[in-house]
């Protein structure tokens, strides 16, 4: 293939190829798979892109879109190589509407960034991945991603107004905009979660939330799983909706013990953080109290409430940079992503640690307890193919398991590669053709971001073997 | 001492570093960024790569600021990674240019010499064929030149001695800033120290992050024999104040206590009461002033309160935080020779933010960053740079004797 037809459109800084550059784009932050792009792409306009996604079409050439890479399903690998489109070129706020209560960005921007900016008039972009200090616009919308307080604000599709997309033809769409979508079908609601499968969007209107007034953030501290998830289940019982509701077990805790000092009982086995907020301090006040009362009848061994805003920060710091600091424990990471029912987390903990250690791994647990959203996250050492393949087995078991009791293969991290195969035991074949019909509105060809998501996609299977485990 | 293949497994690739590195910043390019550089450097490890077509541009590239490591959940001691790499990538095709520059920059002597000489250049610059040999670009660094300074008003102080302290003197400070000295000096006074002055060397930080880890470690092993027993070790320039901290990682255990009683001037000021002192001084006449952090304080040694603490003390002054204040000013120890045009662009963001705080003086505790923040301000107008260190002697006596 000759990619050098490709500098009639961008500048050469914006074209990367090469060995070097092929490895640093061949996988995100799901290691387990990787295959190369034979060209990397930074454009830096709407325009750009659409250029860029012409000439694949043309030329018959794969391309993949790619935010910050720290998808947890391979969504950003290029299965079939071609070309990676990176959006970290494409990183400005265009336009703040306050009054509106919106705000136009580039979709390379890192999620952080959106709120960075209008923090000081007293708002913020909901969707709070633990990753939104990187992570992109663009990769929150193609995941859909979600957050702590994913609880009371919900994921990504509730904050988006409108976004302008490039069409795997190369086609520039604008669905939706700063007043949202108007009637008939909810394009917006298929392009969210769409994992990169329908185009590539370049930027996109986001819903400004009014920062609560009033926040108090706990940190309780649990002498077995089962007493914390058992007050998770109390807590939601008696009616209050806390901000966010995350728990930690001894996996973590030891990793963040380590990382940030973290201090709590030592026989602690497990962690709840609890926050309440709203616009009235003496509701949120009451929240806590009711909180509390179910803490201390499922007997916690402490409450630490944050003092004040540094100490707040502090807390979210630890929830938000857990995964992170699990290198210091092991070289390597799978962070699954499962959902269960809230009433089955301590049947479905008990599983966890069984299947890990029936495997022969480790196993620590970070999550967001409050929506059943499940995160075992597997700790191991990729340079071991035998153990890569434990990995992969024991993560396969727990989702079979998620499903069984009732819930689903992915709360947030999406399905990418890792778990295109298990998208069977939750769809039955007709639901399965029903989504690649949805999938056709837009993309009927095999070049954009192809094999993902749905399973036996055409000329995916053989390439499979390419990229799967190649943890090298 | 590290071992560079088990550094490396402790990098997950979550990516939380990404938004803190300067030139991924500025390239949105995934392989200049530290998770990127990190995957090349395991990856020409394992054979997979070459380290001089793939891995050595990407290396040199990196400032080593180490601002990821600030970032980093999982602790990853990129600074000690990108060392390494480095010193494998020389080892393997040294660079004599390189050399040639870090031994003249380091060396007192020869540095005294090339000033003298630099007065005869066109526009103070590094020549654009000397700049080419080293970079392939044009130059952008101005060449240094001696700070300019009238004597400072008699020192006083009712304060009596307490205590014995080392000062680093390192090679380029005393030669271009020996008024940083001399503030330091004083304020050490002020608190009851007076530095006991031995005859010592260059501390082999700008070899260690160029990756001559042999030549770090003989100038290391040397200057640690030169500050005998448990006295402090006053260092007033970020860099050096780093490395030194490292000593025992970098030369090895006969340094482990180097570490311990190596101080910041700032950490060791505020420590030590220079916060009552400044509460009874004239202080700066209403002035704003904004702080820049060194990477190799903040990042290198996680020194980020002390100075703000001690500037925040000034009477008659009001202290703006600057924006993106931690991120690497692009002067990075000799970078801004080797690669001047990433260097400029973040001078220009550095300025421009500067410029957003309206501050008249920016305070900072590394010589290479006060120089190349110096030109910018220089070139745009904007505020005046000062050393931690000379800020505070100048809340006593005054701002007269610092000109500009
Ligand atoms: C430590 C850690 C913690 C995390 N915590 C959370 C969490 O709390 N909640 C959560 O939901 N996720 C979490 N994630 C997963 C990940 O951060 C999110 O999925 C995030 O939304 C991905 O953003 P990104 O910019 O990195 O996208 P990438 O990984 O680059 O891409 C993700 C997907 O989106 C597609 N895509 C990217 N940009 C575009 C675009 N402009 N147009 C169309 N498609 C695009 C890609 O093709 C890919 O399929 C975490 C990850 C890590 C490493």
């Amino acid at each position: 293939m000759d990619f050098s037809t490709l500098e009639a459109i961008l500048r050469p800084d914006q074209i990367l190829s090469g060995a070097a550059a092929s490895r640093g784009y061949d996988c995100d932050a799901y290691t387990v798979d990787r295959s190369k792009p034979s060209v990397i792409v930074l454009p830096e306009t709407t325009l750009e892109v659409a250029a860029v996604v012409r000439w694949c079409a043309a030329s018959q050439v794969p391309f993949t879109s790619r935010g910050a890479g720290t998808g947890l399903s391979g969504g950003a690998m290029p299965a079939l190589g071609g070309v990676v489109i990176s959006t970290k070129r494409m990183n400005h706020i265009l336009e703040i509407d306050l009054e509106n209560r919106c705000m136009l960005a580039q979709t390379g921007i890192a999620n952080r960034r959106l709120t960075d900016a209008v923090k000081a008039d007293g708002f913020h972009f909901a969707p709070d991945p633990s990753s939104q200090s990187v992570s992109t616009l663009g990769g929150n919308i193609g995941e859909n991603a979600g957050g702590p307080h994913t609880l009371k604000y919900g994921v990504t599709v509730q904050h988006i107004l409108g976004v302008t997309m490039v069409d795997p033809l190369g086609e520039i769409l604008t669905i939706g905009g700063k007043l949202g979508c108007g009637p008939g079908y909810d394009f917006l609601g298929l392009i969210c979660g769409s994992e990169g499968t329908l185009g590539v969007v370049t930027e996109a209107w986001v819903k400004l939330t009014p920062l609560p007034k009033a926040v108090t953030t706990a940190l309780v501290a649990f002498p077995t799983i089962r007493s914390a998830t058992e007050t998770v289940a109390g807590i939601i019982a008696t009616g209050t909706i806390p901000a966010a509701l995350e728990m930690m077990d001894r996996g973590i805790m030891n990793a963040v013990a380590l990382a940030f000092k973290l201090t709590f009982p030592s026989e602690a086995q497990a962690l709840l953080l609890v926050e309440c907020d709203g616009d009235d301090a003496d509701v949120v006040a009451k929240e806590m109290e009711s909180v509390r009362t179910v803490c201390e009848s499922n007997g916690c061994l402490e409450i630490r409430i944050a003092s004040d805003e540094k100490e707040r920060a502090n807390l979210w710091m630890v929830r938000k940079k857990g995964i992170g600091a699990m290198g210091r424990i092991a070289p390597s990471i799978v962070t699954h992503d499962g959902v269960i029912p809230r009433s089955k987390l301590p049947e479905m903990l008990d599983f966890v640690y069984e299947v890990a250690e029936a495997h022969k791994i480790g196993v620590a647990n970070i999550f967001h307890a409050g929506d059943g959203n499940l995160h075992p996250c597997f700790y191991f050492d990729d340079r071991d193919p035998l153990q890569v393949e434990r990995v992969i087995e024991a993560g396969e078991i727990i989702i079979k398991k998620c499903i069984e009791l009732g819930g689903s293969v992915s709360g947030e991290h999406g399905i990418g590669v890792e778990k295109m195969d298990l998208m069977p035991l939750m769809f039955s074949p007709a639901d399965l053709e029903a989504q690649a019909m949805c999938k056709r509105i837009f993309n009927d060809g095999m070049l954009c971001n192809p094999c993902k998501v749905l399973p036996n996609q055409r000329g995916c299977a053989e390439h499979k073997m390419r990229w799967r485990g190649v943890a090298t | 001492m590290h071992d560079l293949d088990e550094l490396l497994t402790h990098c997950i690739r979550c990516g939380f570093c990404l938004e803190d590195c300067p030139t991924f910043v500025e390239t949105g390019n995934e392989l200049e960024s530290p998770r990127g550089r990190i995957y090349l450097v395991r990856s020409a490890l394992e054979g997979k790569l070459n380290w001089q077509d793939d891995v050595k541009p990407h290396m040199d590239l990196c400032l080593g600021c180490r601002a990821c490591e600030t970032a980093c959940p999982s602790a990853v001691e990129y600074g000690a990674i990108f060392e390494m790499a480095r010193d494998i990538i020389e080892r393997e095709k040294p660079s004599m240019s390189k050399r040639a520059l870090l031994a003249s920059t380091t060396n007192p002597g020869i540095l005294k010499a090339q000033l003298a000489a630099s007065k005869f250049l066109p526009g103070g610059r590094v020549p654009n064929f000397v700049s080419k040999l080293l970079s392939g670009s044009k130059a952008e660094a101005d060449l240094p030149t001696v700070q300019a300074n009238k004597p400072l008003p008699t020192f006083e102080t009712e304060v009596s001695v307490r205590g014995e302290v080392f000062m680093l003197t390192g090679c380029a400070m005393q030669v271009l800033y020996p008024r940083v000295h001399e503030c330091t000096r004083r304020l050490l006074r002020r608190i009851g120290y007076v530095i006991r002055d031995v005859p010592q060397g260059c501390c082999g930080a700008l070899h260690a992050h160029n990756g001559d880890l042999t030549t770090a470690r003989k100038l290391g092993t040397e200057l640690v024999r030169a500050f005998t027993g448990d006295i402090p070790i006053i260092v007033n320039s970020a860099g050096c104040g780093s490395t030194m901290k490292e000593y025992a990682d970098l030369i090895g255990p006969e340094c482990a206590d180097v570490a311990g009683r190596t101080f910041d001037l700032s950490e060791f000021l505020l420590s030590h009461g220079l916060v009552d002192e400044l509460a009874k001084a004239p202080g700066l006449g209403g002035v704003t002033v904004t702080y820049h952090d060194a990477c190799h304080l903040s990042h290198g040694q996680k020194v980020t309160s002390p100075p703000r603490e001690l500037i925040q003390a000034i009477p008659n002054s009001t202290f703006v935080e600057l924006p993106e204040s931690m991120m690497c000013c692009g002067s990075a120890g000799v970078y801004n020779v080797l690669q001047p045009e990433m260097a400029r662009r973040l001078l220009d963001r550095k300025v421009g933010h500067i410029k957003e705080t309206d501050a008249e003086i920016v305070a900072t505790g590394n010589p290479g960053c006060h120089a190349w923040i110096a030109q910018g301000c220089r070139e745009q107008r904007s505020a005046r740079v000062m050393h931690t260190a000379e800020l505070l002697e100048a809340a006593f006596v005054g701002l007269d004797g610092f000109v500009m």
